[in-house]
């Protein structure tokens, strides 16, 4: 007589389900959104100093964006990372050349230092500070970068640009400073 | 007066327009994103609790790939009770503990079949290290035609890196013939 037993383990291949909170490549394609909205609000705010169309032109670009991102939700098994990583970096990259473009036109085209300095301070520098910042959290994921360094640059550099700021609104602080210096040492 | 009122109205309402229009498309990409990062993604992982073959184990015998099934071929003889000691071990190869428990599945052939009264029981005892025994698992006949399955054991808690052993215990009846009944069990087990 031969009695046959079967055990299976209820989890032969135990299935864990874990919701993925990691940086998507598509995140760089939001933060390109995100940019463009800011330049069409600004733009709209500046509207003396630019082509009336440009910021619903933003406004469009900003869209476009939106429909990137639903495309790529919906075919994401079709696309593999490398990919969506390099379309969405690319708009990103469009995005920043975009603020960098303005910044350049208020400085050479216009001839408008102020505007210029206080574009470059306030949305070309921390734009580009957090693209950067992303990116480089991203490559971290990817295990070929440590972010802690990244972090420590970013709080310097957030730093500097509080200290710029300052300096840019109310210049007299430095020239005070530097002439308590001078009376010091007399 | 009139004419700069009416500018500034204009560059208000033009504002408004697309501040609502960029609060629509950044809210719609973000929902957008927030729905693929929620997306979830299924690991396949290798199971923490696996059989393993005991110092018993009885010829004629499989254990499955990952250790995650295993197939015994015992024996039964007539009157007489026949015992493996040690044929099978369940084996915890976490650093944590995990709880398990046995469930009837199926059994062949089934209640009302005239060969069910060739047996008289299987019996599974589950012991832990110490030999002490953990839990019973038993399968009877009475010498009729219905076997009465046993219910699904409460849950016991093997703890990390331990085996314990599946002690089994067979008997037919007496002048049984040379039939083959089939159990199904399974090992449930709480990752």
């Amino acid at each position: 007589m031969k009695t046959e037993l079967s055990f299976k383990n209820a989890l032969e291949k135990s299935m864990v389900v874990v919701t993925s909170f990691v940086l998507q490549p598509e995140f760089f394609a939001l933060l390109g959104i995100d940019l463009f909205l800011l330049l069409s609000l600004l733009s709209c705010l500046l509207d003396e100093r630019f082509p009336k169309a440009i910021p619903y032109i933003y406004q469009l670009a900003a869209i476009y964006g939106f429909g990137h991102l639903l495309i790529s939700r919906n075919f994401l098994d079709m696309f593999g990372e490398y990919t969506r990583f390099w379309y969405s970096f690319l708009y990103l990259v469009i995005a920043l050349a975009n603020v960098v473009a303005v910044n350049v036109y208020f400085a050479v085209l216009k001839r408008q230092n102020t505007i210029a300095k206080i574009w470059s301070v306030a949305i070309t520098f921390p734009s580009i500070l957090v693209a950067v910042y992303f990116v480089m959290q991203y490559s971290s994921m990817q295990n070929s970068m440590p972010s802690i360094m990244l972090q420590i640059s970013l709080l310097i550099s957030a730093c500097v640009i509080g200290l710029s700021l300052i300096i840019l609104a109310r210049p007299e602080i430095i020239r005070k400073l530097l002439h308590k210096r001078k009376e010091v040492i007399r | 007066m009139n004419l700069r009122n009416n500018r500034f109205a204009k560059k208000s309402v033009k504002l408004l327009i697309l501040l609502l229009s960029s609060l629509l498309i950044a809210s719609a990409s973000a929902a957008v994103y927030y729905s693929m990062i929620m997306q979830p993604s299924v690991t396949v992982t290798g199971a923490t609790i696996v059989f393993a073959s005991g110092t018993d184990w009885p010829s004629g015998s499989a254990l499955g790939d990952n250790s995650t099934w295993v197939s015994l071929a015992l024996k039964a003889y007539p009157n007489a009770t026949l015992i493996y000691d040690q044929p099978l071990n369940i084996s915890n190869t976490d650093s944590a503990s995990h709880t398990f428990r046995l469930r009837h599945v199926s059994i062949t052939p089934a209640s009302g079949d005239a060969t069910v009264a060739n047996f008289t029981f299987f019996n599974f005892v589950v012991e832990d290290t110490a030999g002490v025994a953990q839990a019973s698992f038993n399968y009877t006949t009475s010498g009729t035609t219905t076997w009465a399955t046993p219910t699904t054991t409460s849950s016991m808690t093997l703890p990390p890196y331990t085996q314990w052993i599946i002690y089994v215990e067979t008997k037919a009846a007496a002048g049984a013939n040379a039939v083959t009944a089939d159990l199904q069990m399974s090992v449930d087990v709480t990752q």
